[in-house]
């Protein structure tokens, strides 16, 4: 068995967030119309009802997560340092790229998202050092290429051919 | 009904239509071939690109893509014995072993027309149940469809998970997030949080993209590995000849599939895997050479893939006539109707007859597309397994985008895509699914909306909807697969536990 934190640390996150949930949606204001239920009915009900579920769920994962370190757990399938670090990459990347898409237009940071991206990925994944000074030179023109490819074919296909607007 | 069809045919019978099936059709077979990708991405992305087009044409191409995604899921299975999509994991059974003994293209030929033969009698199929269907459910009032919302919700987040408690949680929040923006009765903002944006309700299309696409980009971001190569294929194949005659002369397999497909089709969460391993265990028990099955025997091929695109049309009769969708891709495709402004539902088949069998004939089209692309293109599609996933994550993520901007230009549903896709990745890597989320904020709606309304006719009277036959009917049957599921899990963890007692 896998040993991993996420699981039991995910089901406190629904516990914390259906709790905050319900808290705002009984704030929520109380027009009474006959025969009607009030708009914080459903909001109520739904948060309180993953509250309930998710107790059972951390209960059973936080066993299974002691049982799994006292047993000696199975190697991850994949290196978790560098997953993690890939995954935050994409995020942090992405959040970068929403905030540049309307100040630098579309092309500008859909360009320099593909390259980052690419590039980012072959250092973080380790691929990169591998690569011979030839090689590494070949790699960051194919990048170059690739993104500004991509971003002008796409915003050609959108914008000629779909008529969908996006900002320069 | 014919002048249903005439008019549907008018529909699809143009350039522009065929031309949006069969690019529909392109991509779902290049999307399947590649291990990961799914169905539901490929709709996902082609959501936005069909905004500009009449809705046949629009659910012409998604169609394509699922009937495209869903046969393709064979080429990496035949050649490299990985399955390009779930339902294409008992292809592997007998399509490598045929690869291996040198017959990869007689394996890929009979795929290919199974798959073709599937999709169209599941047409059929559809064609033919799903009117009378929705002619009874148009004797539904707000309590059957509150009940029937209810069904279709506890029964997809009973099996969507991989645990039933899970299943329902992710239904539920996917419902809770169906009550964001302003009520549409008392007109009482709920959880918009002074945003413009969420005033309205959130936005189906970063929902979808979030959860089906971005989440999928996250996990392969999360496992990228530059070590793990796709393995390049031995097989050398220029063109797939199809194999009408072969796929005929094993006509039982091709008849078990297509039952197969489209009795599990119907059920919502029970997927296509589940469809493929039931079509080849029946065509095993009932073949008079069992024992030829998992050697690269033609029959196993053919009756995996004929189940595969046989569910399809299976799938697609409750989400056309109850608005209930099968599984994950028919709830993106269902999203797909609403956007186009398409109600699934008794009252389509009522009011726009002939777009209805524009949809039926244009599933027809793609699988005759389907049928062409997949024979002419299969060197290609065989070279699209070596693109570098890097390059290709990048792309996908810039489809995303476009596609969430370009429907309206507001950024703030860039941020709640990038908010689903982080919601989805944490929910598939901890076993919830994703799926149950989309019921829930499709059904949600339906079910909040029936359920008040039907109180303020019955001047605030619970108890029609459950005594009303149709909507006690579907609560029960709900209520009763719940508990059903419920007892099974228990029984079955009782049996665990004295056995991993007496292996301690």
């Amino acid at each position: 068995m896998e040993r991993d934190i996420g699981k039991p640390l995910f089901n406190l996150f629904l516990l914390i967030a259906s709790a905050s949930a319900f808290v705002a949606a009984s704030a929520l204001p109380n027009i009474e119309i006959p025969g009607d239920l009030s708009a914080a009915f459903f909001p109520k009900l739904l948060s309180g009802l993953v509250f309930i579920l998710a107790i059972p769920c951390l209960i059973k994962d936080l066993q299974e997560w002691r049982r799994a370190g006292s047993e000696g757990s199975k190697a991850a399938a994949v290196n978790p340092v560098r997953g993690i670090a890939q995954w935050c990459f994409a995020i942090v990347l992405l959040v970068a790229y929403i905030y540049a898409f309307e100040r630098l237009g579309y092309i500008a940071s859909t360009a320099l998202f593909t390259f980052f991206c690419v590039m980012g990925l072959a250092l973080i994944s380790g691929a990169w050092s591998t690569l011979s000074a030839a090689q590494k030179g070949l790699s960051l023109l194919f990048a170059l290429v690739f993104s500004v490819v991509l971003a002008g074919a796409i915003f050609y296909v959108f914008t000629d051919l779909f008529q969908i607007p996006l900002p320069t | 009904m014919i002048s249903g069809y005439l008019d549907g045919l008018g529909m699809v019978l143009q350039l522009s239509t065929l031309l949006a099936i069969a690019g529909g059709t392109l991509l779902g077979i290049v999307m399947g071939s590649l291990p990961g990708l799914t169905s539901a991405m490929a709709i996902a992305l082609l959501l936005p690109v069909t905004f500009g087009m009449p809705p046949v044409a629009g659910i012409g191409m998604l169609l394509g893509a699922l009937c495209g995604a869903g046969a393709s899921g064979s080429i990496p299975a035949i050649l490299l014995n990985i399955p390009g999509t779930p339902s294409s994991v008992a292809t592997t059974f007998d399509g490598f072993p045929m690869a291996q003994k040198g017959e990869a293209g007689r394996a890929l030929g009979l795929a290919i027309v199974a798959s073709f033969f599937g999709g169209v009698a599941s047409m059929v199929i559809l064609s033919l149940l799903a009117p009378p269907i929705a002619e009874f459910a148009l004797r539904f009032g707000p309590a059957e469809y509150f009940s029937l919302s209810i069904f279709g919700l506890v029964i997809i987040a009973s099996v969507a998970g991989k645990s039933l408690i899970k299943g329902l949680i992710a239904g539920i929040i996917g419902f809770f997030i169906s009550t964001i923006g302003t009520d549409p009765i008392t007109g009482v903002d709920r959880f918009t949080f002074n945003e413009l944006s969420l005033l309205t309700g959130v936005n189906l299309l970063p929902a979808l993209i979030g959860l089906f696409a971005v989440a999928q980009v996250l996990k392969d971001t999360f496992e990228y590995d530059p070590s793990e190569r796709m393995q390049e294929s031995t097989h050398r194949i220029d063109i797939a000849r199809p194999r009408f005659i072969e796929t005929l002369r094993h006509w039982k397999a091709v008849v078990i599939g297509v039952v197969s497909g489209s009795v599990v089709g119907p059920i919502p969460g029970a997927g296509g895997s589940i469809a493929s391993l039931v079509a080849y265990d029946q065509t095993r028990r009932f073949s008079r050479t069992p024992e030829k099955f998992g050697k690269g025997h033609a029959s196993g091929i053919v009756s995996v893939e004929s189940a595969n695109n046989a569910l399809l049309g299976g799938a697609l009769i409750p989400t056309l006539a109850l608005g209930i969708p099968g599984e994950a891709a028919t709830a993106v495709l269902l999203g797909g109707l609403m956007i186009q402004g398409i109600t699934p539902g008794p009252l389509l088949f009522a009011d726009q007859s002939g777009t209805v069998y524009g949809i039926f004939l244009a599933y027809l089209m793609a699988n005759i597309f389907m049928l062409l692309i997949m024979c002419l293109g299969i060197k290609l599609f065989i070279r699209v397994l070596m693109v570098p996933r890097k390059q290709l994550l990048a792309a996908i993520l810039v489809f995303c985008f476009i596609g969430v901007y370009g429907v309206d230009g507001d950024v703030f549903n860039l941020y709640l895509m990038l908010g689903f896709g982080v919601l989805g990745y944490f929910l598939n890597r901890y076993n919830f699914g994703t799926a149950p989320v989309i019921l829930g904020l499709i059904l949600g709606p339906i079910a909040e909306a029936n359920l008040r309304r039907g109180l303020q006719s019955f001047q605030g009277d619970w108890t029609p909807f459950f005594t009303r036959p149709i909507s006690v009917a579907f609560l029960v049957v709900a209520f009763g697969l719940l508990a059903l599921t419920l007892w099974q899990n228990y029984r079955s963890n009782q049996q665990r536990t004295p056995a991993d007692e007496g292996s301690a």
